[in-house]
């Protein structure tokens, strides 16, 4: 119980988020939207209590029996609280059928942040297992909330058979490995070289990544991804796309770069085959899409290919590279899904309602440019930043096949992304009345563009706080 | 006073005052705009009083007005900003084509805001590149010109504006980002890590050969879209006949100089041994490119499409007059620069005139204009014969400084390449007979001559254009120290051309 200390920002986040499940009988149906504010000072409670942590690391960082606090799960951590923060900004005014369940809606996005939370700690197989559960079945819960569309339970549904296949992959890595090395705590001293050759090490070792594979959208096995990211509310897409993802990369980088470092068990190869596999099919299958969140969705999972160069270069360069990304991505990729909020409210999700955006309301095209060019990679703007670094670190570690594939990459997505410019600014609107945006919306809009620019234009500080955040544990 | 820093960012001020001006007050904007461009220019030709050529040294690169602070000191990236011979005329070859392009732009009736906008933070992108000394800022620099550019040809552009805006995008974009992975290769193999250009240049000893040829590939693919060099030119007669006239005159007058700047001023000075293995392969493009693009040209009945061929072929005389590694070459490559920037500027807003006028290009759609509006025919006459050039206007002297320095060293190649200049003639003297000459066409009977606008946009450049042809010691003079210099670097390499 002494390194309970550890656990402080779950717990707020925990006990809040059933708190708020509990609240929702007590609230008046008129008054729910207090619920969403309720858990928005939660969450920024927990972030507080990061706060904390960082500030003091003698106490409050340091290893547990399951998990450790170390600078990188910290920094995840935040991450994964910042979407969150964002993510419910976008949905005080996100369009809803009606406002029921609010307490619950807000308890689940709470209580999969906490697992986030716990995954990007873990360092114990059962304990990644049990966090990515309790992640992929609120999630699941969330997809479907538009209770009354028949798409959003058909792409729960979906996610649901699909997310309850690649757990049970998993849990069948995991006992393999159980079975192999006799543990499932990967801080006990495992004798990797010795279990290098042996084949239930290896195939325990690929179960268990194409486990994670499913939840990170990695390809081969993204094939849920647009679905579900069509099917959900549309914040619940903004909050998928990044937070489980960046969690899930975070633990990915702890295991495989870390832990059971894929160098060592000559599997660099295939991880550098399924980052360029990740980021092409994601880029290819994104030009043909008519729907935004469908395009945001495919584009997502070419973003999470980027970021697997950091995979492949196991280095520390790569690590911050991969935390930069991170960073990076939070703010565009959540821009842009508040911007297709702002019009999806009034005006679906098809590429058409974004005829002649820049003449009705030219702030909001132009923004939306930004996040997509940033997206794209065009400085000076934060994905450039990023990608510069993930580059830079394929460059040095000597995997130019890679970083060329990467490159030409970021050239295919500048035309898919183009395409959403094509419709704001080269077509004539159909309507002329602007856009009309909530003040949350708007206030979580305006921070992610400040953010976007500002760690595009004066990337030092965010890179110094990555340089100092990819130190782990042991 | 950072005046480089001034002539770079003054637009940018202009731009953001602009998106605070309501956009119905379209002369609020378009005098904003146009004041912007002046501003700019008249602190780049403050940069040239106070700049000194004679100070040029053998060491790489010698730099005045340097500015140097600290940018991103994880990466030792600086924001690293100075001129030399080779770059100040390009700055102010800048400056002065987007004033012109500006006061020709106010034309422009349909969301004037934007244009501008987008007309300014190019200009800022532009400027920049030249006066840019850290690879990174460069590359930021390269790339925030690539944005305003597809708006600006996807919005205000011809027919097939929306392809035409994309696929420049993509084609310059393809290039840049294997320019992005050479810079990085450059960054990792120098010690200490830098992407200071001077410092770069001072260790090129230290990259194999091996390691040169490759990241100069890389490089090249960037730049050789850009210039456009022969296979890559497939974007620029799209995109400039598309594109409105003013954006036609920075794409051709300046955008294009970018690659050639980037061949000299990085491929190099910082990867000769590279360089020295592409030469033979640079004079075939060059030579290809010279006749490849007079022969489209010839080819071509719209106007504009002649003139965007036309920037190929001219193009082509620049890289002849580079690969020759002398300092005749390069003046003449380097002066070359200026001049098309001038020349085919000027033919750019003068097929523009017309076109606003008559609605087409057409060539054989005209005919006996000469009476008709003598200003517009004596100022297009003697700026076609300045691009085929005709002794005693500026084209001339350039053209002939780059056969002149090539021969020595390329015989065959320059020989074959001369050709170039008679099929230029060719096109250029039959569009002017098909236009200006003969019976009028009676359906142009109400044809106007220029106005007080396009006058103001398009003499500066017709000046500079008969008086770089007099006395071309001009422009000369501030550049021949820097290139001559330049040519000293490597005594070892090139032994081939010497």
């Amino acid at each position: 119980m002494e390194n309970l200390r550890l656990l402080i920002p779950e717990i707020v986040l925990s006990a809040m988020a059933l708190l708020l499940m509990l609240a929702e009988l007590f609230i008046p149906r008129r008054h729910s939207r207090i619920l969403l504010h309720l858990a928005l000072l939660a969450s920024a409670a927990a972030l507080g209590t990061l706060g904390l942590a960082a500030s003091n690391p003698a106490v409050y960082q340091g290893a547990g029996s399951l998990w450790v606090v170390d600078p990188m799960s910290l920094f995840f951590k935040v991450i994964v609280l910042a979407a969150t923060i964002l993510v419910l900004m976008l949905a005080v005014d996100a369009r809803r059928d009606d406002d029921a369940h609010l307490g619950s809606f807000a308890g689940l996005i709470l209580l999969a942040s906490a697992g986030m939370m716990l995954l990007v700690s873990a360092v114990d197989l059962l304990m990644v297992f049990l966090s990515l559960e309790l992640i992929s079945i609120s999630s699941f819960i969330l997809v479907g909330f538009e209770r009354g569309d028949i798409k959003s339970a058909e792409g729960a549904l979906k996610y649901y058979l699909i997310g309850a296949f690649s757990s049970a992959l998993m849990v069948f890595g995991i006992s393999l490995f159980y079975g192999a090395t006799g543990t499932t705590h990967l801080l006990k001293p495992v004798p990797q070289f010795g279990y290098a050759s042996s084949a239930l090490f290896l195939l325990s070792t690929l179960m268990m990544l194409a486990g994670f594979g499913f939840k990170i959208s990695m390809a081969p096995f993204h094939l849920w991804v647009p679905d579900a990211y069509e099917a959900a509310p549309t914040p619940i897409t903004t909050f998928l796309s990044i937070a489980p993802k960046a969690a899930g990369l975070a633990m990915m980088l702890r295991v495989f770069t870390k832990l059971i470092p894929h160098p060592a068990l000559e599997m660099t190869a295939l991880f550098s085959f399924l980052a360029m596999l990740t980021m092409t099919v994601g880029n290819l299958t994104a030009i043909r899409q008519n729907n935004i969140k469908r395009l945001l969705a495919y584009s997502s999972i070419a973003q999470a290919g980027y970021m697997l160069i950091g995979f492949v270069t196991a280095d520390a360069f790569g690590r911050e590279g991969v935390l930069l990304y991170a960073l990076a991505y939070l703010f565009m990729n959540a821009g842009a899904f508040a911007v297709a909020i702002a019009i999806g409210n009034e005006e679906g999700y098809e590429l058409e309602a974004y005829d002649g955006l820049a003449q009705r309301s030219l702030g909001l095209a132009v923004v939306m440019a930004f996040f997509l060019l940033s997206l794209a990679g065009i400085p000076p703007l934060a994905g450039f930043v990023g990608k510069f670094y993930l580059f830079g670190a394929a460059v040095q570690s000597g995997f130019y096949g890679l970083a060329v594939v990467a490159v030409l990459n970021s050239v295919v997505s500048v035309y898919y992304y183009m395409r959403v410019t094509y419709h704001m600014f080269f077509l004539p609107p159909r309507a002329t009345a602007p856009a009309q945006m909530g003040l949350y919306l708007y206030s979580g809009l305006a921070l992610a563009a400040v953010a976007v620019i500002l760690i595009g234009v004066y990337p030092e500080p965010f890179l110094s706080v990555v340089k100092s955040s990819a130190e782990m544990i042991p | 006073m950072p005046i480089l820093s001034l002539t770079t960012f003054l637009p940018l001020l202009g731009g953001i005052l602009i998106l605070f001006i309501p956009k119905e007050r379209k002369d609020a904007i378009r005098w904003v705009g146009v004041g912007s461009t002046v501003a700019a220019f008249l602190a780049s030709v403050y940069a040239l009083t106070l700049f000194d050529p004679g100070l040029a040294s053998p060491a790489p690169l010698t730099l005045q007005m340097v500015e140097k602070l600290s940018w991103i000191p994880s990466f030792g990236i600086h924001y690293f900003m100075g001129v030399d011979g080779l770059s100040l005329p390009i700055v102010l070859l800048t400056t002065l084509l987007s004033m012109a392009a500006a006061i020709y732009s106010m034309n422009i009736e349909e969301r004037v805001k934007e244009y501008y906008f987008w007309f300014l933070l190019l200009e800022v992108g532009m400027t920049g590149v030249f006066c840019a000394l850290d690879m990174f800022l460069f590359y930021v620099f390269w790339e925030i010109t690539l944005v305003p550019m597809y708006f600006l040809i996807g919005i205000w552009g011809g027919p097939k504006k929306e392809y035409a805006a994309i696929k420049f995008f993509l084609f310059t974009l393809f290039g840049s980002v294997f320019m992005l992975l050479g810079m990085l290769a450059l960054y990792f193999a120098s010690n200490p890590h830098t992407f200071d250009m001077v410092e770069l240049a001072r260790s090129h000893a230290v990259f194999g050969r091996e390691f040169q040829i490759i990241v100069f590939l890389a490089f090249y693919l960037g730049f050789a879209v850009k210039v456009p060099a022969f296979p890559f030119h497939t974007w620029l007669p799209l995109a400039h006949v598309e594109a409105p006239t003013g954006v036609s005159v920075l794409l051709a007058g300046v955008l294009l100089k970018m690659g050639v700047y980037g061949l000299l001023r990085v491929c190099y000075v910082i990867l000769p041994a590279g360089f020295e293995w592409f030469l033979p392969f640079l004079v075939i493009i060059a030579f290809i490119n010279i006749v490849y693009g007079a022969l489209c040209a010839m080819a071509q009945t719209d106007m504009k499409k002649m003139v965007a061929y036309s920037s190929i072929n001219h193009m082509g005389y620049a890289l002849l007059g580079m690969a020759a590694i002398s300092p005749t070459g390069f003046n003449g490559a380097a002066m070359q620069m200026i001049t098309h920037g001038l020349i085919t500027g000027a033919l750019f807003i003068l097929v523009g005139v017309i076109y606003d006028r008559a609605h087409t290009r057409d060539i054989s759609a005209f005919g006996g204009l000469g009476a008709k509006v003598p200003v517009y025919a004596g100022i297009m006459s003697l700026t076609c014969f300045a691009s085929l050039g005709l002794p005693g206007l500026a084209g001339f002297v350039s053209e002939f400084l780059c056969f002149l320095g090539a021969f020595p060293a390329w015989k065959l190649y320059t020989a074959l390449s001369v050709s170039g200049i008679l099929i230029t003639a060719a096109f250029f003297l039959r569009m002017l007979q098909k236009v200006f000459m003969g019976p009028l066409n009676e359906k142009w009977a109400g044809l106007g001559d220029m106005n007080a606008r396009e006058l103001v946009s398009v003499l500066p450049l017709t000046v500079l254009t008969i008086f770089l042809g007099l006395w071309p010691r001009l422009i000369l003079d501030i550049m021949n120290p820097t290139l001559t210099a330049m040519t000293k670097l490597f005594p070892s390499l090139f032994q081939s051309v010497r």
